[in-house]
């Protein structure tokens, strides 16, 4: 009886584990007190030893419950005691992450829109022929953009058929390989690089445009309206309103010019706007020499294309206010672990 | 290009109640945009308008008020346009003499005139009307110039007649070489094949359509003038005014193809304005040299076609109203519009599209309906064979690997090129020579990217991109490769050939082996069977890049899942410690171990000190549970074989 309240006093008092652990020792281990006692047991006359045994017995079964009692309530404490001790403000530990560029984000948000309306993403060469880029494009021969002042030229002989060799300056060249691919209905999305002989704050001479192409039968000016206004609203928000007037291209007729209405006033004009209203692109009907370079008959299959750059619709989105375009591609980590 | 014009001029060819507001608003969705519209002074407004460039003609009040006034009724407003009418001079008895010799191939129309004229200062309403335009009042001789440019449309030019000494213009091609002082004193060597007008003794004294010369322009002791009107060819001007860098209004307007006819009604009212303000009398007739005036021109379109193409049924009698508005001539026969072409249209007008074009506008698109194009049909769509899906993936690892993507230039330096220049596609005409080759790897652009990142201990980037590879008499072969850096101190090669592994895993390429490449230094070849996937350099020890073709990726990459049953009994695992030669490669072991019997089933290392190498092997039996003694067995039979096959030195 001694031995069994000296034990439970004892664990009591016990403040961690580690002393627990020694009083467990104390009494239950080999040469502890409680089984030196049960060894004793023999010096006792056989008729009492069943109850000593009994005895010692309740003894063992006591400390050790109370062992046990005693240890999950010193666990509780322990752990209640690293829970105040933890800062939670501290920054935590992160997974290593690494940064998508801003033009890729774009890139499969803008998919991902039209890729629920039908359309196939393709893409087609940079460096292209002036058959594909211009000629087949109802461009006149003395267009501007044909110039060096405009349009990057590739050193090379020029193809007697398909003419010089140049860097695309528009994603509008995959309409006509577009058009040799495959044949109506035709339902593109080319998201490609472009290059344009143009270098300054708000030009890069390495830009991107995503150029969307639908031919079929009875396309029409609406048709055109109802994908501007669904991409429109998919990728600005419900609240943004699209309209078209008109523009001149020369791949296009008739064409149009896409507004936008500002995210920032609403609509009613401020600073960013022109009159509420900001430019996204070209767009149009193609044009009836367009499809029949293509090898479609206009007279059976009209269609429209749009073109738009990615840094454009992206600044126009998000209204991030870039000081140079070509901060773009300048591989600035600062810049691009923003995003 | 822009033409900023005030309200209170526009009002003077268009009569209408509607505000200024209207006007813009109506413009921009049918015609020209608006850009701005703001205040001038107490009581007028300025638009800032911007033209497209096959609308020369709407870079004119007098165009404009034309347009703004079909634009007006058909929203129904009260609006007429009032032409412009002046009617031709008196012959004058006494005349004065100028010789001009035209080459019709390079001037389409001159129309000229001498008079005298008092030089000052002009009245403050001509002044505002240019200033507001961006144009600088000079003096009343220059300003009427440009005030007929600006309101009629057509440029115009001005001569010292008394300067003209010989009293001859001939119109020819300059030679290569020729020199010229602009009239701003600036001296331009001309490229060859200009439009110039010559003295009949080699001297030239204009540079047609973009700008006077400086031996022949109006000083302030000009008495006697020659008011000059040519209509040249556009492609010439564009040409002499892009390499020359005189971007002048005139050259801007003319190298557009200005309407011929409006050359005349600009000399008349030129003529009127000198007389007006600057006491102008008139030394001699009007002078119309026209060999190329444009032919009528007519096209056909049907109502049927204009509805196809517009999207909704347009009644034939408001097609022919809106044509007739914008000053086409139209004679509807049963179902058809046979309409014909006014000369300011003449060069924007070929096709019926056009025409169509010219109605859908006018009568608004904002009034059509939007609908989404119906799908009949589609192509059909295989996700393995998506190069875009695979990219997505790929670039999403990376991303989750703590890779930043980067976005660097295609076209590269001879420096960053980093091979011979002549096996490099090239760039003609290169902005800059820091952008004069197309490059055919991706790496020198990301360790200048790295390089551009200074006091970073470690950077993580990648860039999917082509390369360019010239082939003869043919486009480029673009190359699309996947490239990162890992900048970090003393990189080790199993980290970055961890990552190729694991990228490849990803895309469900297995197997792949390993190899060092010819080119001395660490090299390393990333195989599949035969084929080189791609490679991994050991630039230095705290750099090293990869660089894989993602077009054999995209061959490569599957789908495929395949099904390993899960073994119904359990393994028994141990650790093995081997002593052996460090010569000897990983691989080399592995396998050997892994043939010493079907029941082990799997062996990695998992430490390596000196030349103790510890393996983990794992037993397992598909047929049941392995003991302790049949473990011990193939155990003792490996150690024997290891100790034959790879014996201690």
């Amino acid at each position: 009886m001694q031995i069994k309240n000296s034990a439970v006093s004892m664990i009591i008092d016990a403040a961690d584990e580690k002393e627990l652990e020694e009083i467990k020792l104390q009494f239950l281990g080999k040469s502890g007190k409680l089984t030196l006692a049960l060894k004793e047991i023999t010096k006792v006359p056989i008729e009492r030893r069943a109850a000593v045994g009994s005895l010692a017995n309740d003894v063992k079964k006591t400390i050790e419950e109370t062992i046990k009692n005693h240890e999950s309530r010193i666990m509780n404490q322990e752990s209640k005691t690293r829970t105040e001790k933890l800062d939670i403000t501290a920054p935590g530990i992160k997974p290593a992450i690494g940064h998508l560029h801003l033009i890729t984000q774009a890139v499969e948000e803008i998919s991902e829109i039209f890729r629920h309306i039908g359309f196939t993403r393709v893409r087609y060469p940079e460096v292209e022929w002036d058959k594909y880029a211009f000629e087949d494009l109802n461009f006149p021969k003395n267009h501007p953009a044909r110039d060096d002042w405009e349009t990057f030229f590739i050193k090379q002989d020029p193809d007697p058929k398909k003419g010089p060799m140049i860097l695309t300056p528009h994603t509008s060249s995959g309409q006509i390989r577009e058009m040799e691919r495959k044949n109506p209905p035709i339902r593109m999305l080319n998201i490609a690089k472009c290059y344009r002989r143009q270098s300054d704050v708000s030009h890069s001479p390495m830009f991107h445009q995503f150029e969307g192409l639908v031919v079929d039968k009875n396309i029409s000016i609406a048709h055109l309206k109802g994908t501007l206004d669904y991409f429109v609203k998919s990728y600005f928000g419900e609240d943004r309103r699209s309209r078209i007037r008109p523009y001149h291209f020369q791949f296009t007729e008739p064409s149009f010019e896409v507004d936008v209405s500002c995210g920032m006033c609403k609509g009613h004009g401020c600073k960013l706007c022109k009159e509420g209203w900001l430019e996204m692109g070209g767009s149009g009907m193609v044009h009836p020499n367009v499809l029949r370079n293509g090898g479609i008959d206009p007279k059976e299959f009209t269609g429209f294309a749009f073109g738009w750059g990615v840094e454009r619709v992206l600044m126009m989105k998000e209204g991030i206010k870039i000081d140079d375009l070509r901060f773009l591609y300048s591989s600035n980590l600062n810049f691009l672990e923003q995003f | 290009m822009n033409i900023k014009i005030l309200d209170s001029w526009l009002r003077e060819y268009l009569k209408t109640k509607a505000g200024a507001k209207t006007i813009a608003d109506l413009l921009s969705l049918t015609s020209v945009s608006v850009e701005r519209l703001e205040k001038y002074g107490k009581n007028d407004l300025t638009y800032d308008i911007e033209v497209t460039t096959n609308r020369p003609d709407l870079m004119s009040v007098v165009g404009l008020a034309r347009e703004a006034a079909a634009v007006l009724q058909q929203f129904g407003n009260q609006a007429e346009f009032i032409p412009p009418q002046i009617s031709k001079p008196q012959k004058v008895k006494e005349k004065l003499v100028i010789n001009i010799k035209n080459n019709p191939k390079l001037v389409g129309r001159i129309t000229t005139i001498i008079m005298s004229v008092d030089l000052k200062q002009s009245p403050q309403y001509i002044k505002d009307r240019l200033e507001t335009g961006s144009i600088r009042s000079i003096n009343n001789v220059i300003d009427v110039t440009n005030y007929v440019m600006r309101e009629i449309g057509h440029p115009a030019h001005v001569f010292d007649y008394d300067r003209l000494t010989t009293k001859a213009l001939i119109i020819r091609e300059s030679k290569k070489g020729e020199s010229i002082v602009t009239l701003d004193n600036k001296e331009h060597i001309l490229g060859g094949g200009d439009i110039v007008a010559d003295d009949g003794f080699g001297k030239i004294i204009d540079l047609l359509s973009v700008m006077g010369t400086q031996n022949s322009v109006v000083t302030d002791k000009t008495k006697r003038i020659l008011f000059f009107i040519d209509n040249c060819d556009q492609d010439r001007i564009r040409k002499t005014s892009m390499s020359l860098n005189i971007r002048s209004e005139a050259a801007v307007l003319n190298e557009k193809g200005v309407d011929p006819e409006m050359a005349m009604d600009a000399m008349l009212r030129g003529i009127e304005l000198f007389q007006e303000i600057a006491n102008g009398k008139l030394l001699s007739d009007i002078i119309d040299i026209y060999p190329n005036k444009p032919p009528l021109k007519r096209i056909e379109v049907s109502g049927e076609a204009i509805n196809s193409i517009i999207g909704i049924k347009i009644p034939l009698k408001t097609s022919e109203n809106i044509l007739k508005k914008l000053g086409f001539g139209v004679v509807v026969k049963t179902n058809t519009l046979t309409i014909t072409i006014p000369s300011f249209r003449n060069k924007d007008m070929e096709i019926p599209e056009d025409v169509v074009e010219e109605i859908a506008r006018i009568y608004g698109y904002h009034k059509l309906p939007s609908i989404l194009p119906p799908l009949y049909s589609a192509e059909n769509y295989h996700l393995a064979k998506d190069i875009f899906y695979w990219e997505k993936r790929i670039k999403e690892s990376l991303k989750y690997w703590g890779f930043t993507e980067v976005y660097t230039y295609s076209m590269v330096s001879e420096n960053l090129l980093e091979g011979p220049t002549e096996q490099a596609v090239a760039i003609e005409n290169p902005l800059t020579e820091d952008f004069a080759y197309l490059r055919k790897t991706l790496v020198p652009s990301l360790l200048q990217a790295t390089r551009d990142n200074p006091g970073r201990n470690e950077v993580r980037i990648f860039e999917l991109a082509n390369i360019y590879i010239p082939r003869s008499k043919d486009l480029p072969k673009e190359i699309l490769m996947l490239a990162g850096i890992i900048k970090k101190q003393k990189i080790s090669f199993l980290e970055v050939k961890g990552i190729a592994e694991q990228l490849l895993n990803e895309v469900g390429i297995k197997d792949i082996s390993f190899e060092k490449g010819d080119k001395g230094g660490l090299e390393i070849n990333i195989k599949l069977g035969s084929e080189v996937l791609g490679n991994i350099e050991m630039l230095n020890e705290d750099i090293a890049d990869f660089e894989l073709n993602f077009e054999l990726i995209e061959k490569y990459a599957n789908l495929t899942k395949i099904y390993n049953s899960i073994p119904k009994y359990p393994p028994i695992i141990e650790d093995l410690n081997i002593i052996i030669d460090p010569n000897i490669t990983y691989e080399k072991i592995c396998s050997f171990i892994k043939s010493q019997s079907s029941l082990i089933n799997d062996v990695s290392l998992i430490d390596t000190y000196k030349n103790t190498k510890t393996f983990r092997i794992k037993y397992q039996d598909p047929q049941k549970t392995l003991t302790n003694e049949g473990v011990s067995k193939i155990r003792e039979k490996l150690l024997q074989n290891l100790k034959q096959k790879f014996p201690q030195k």
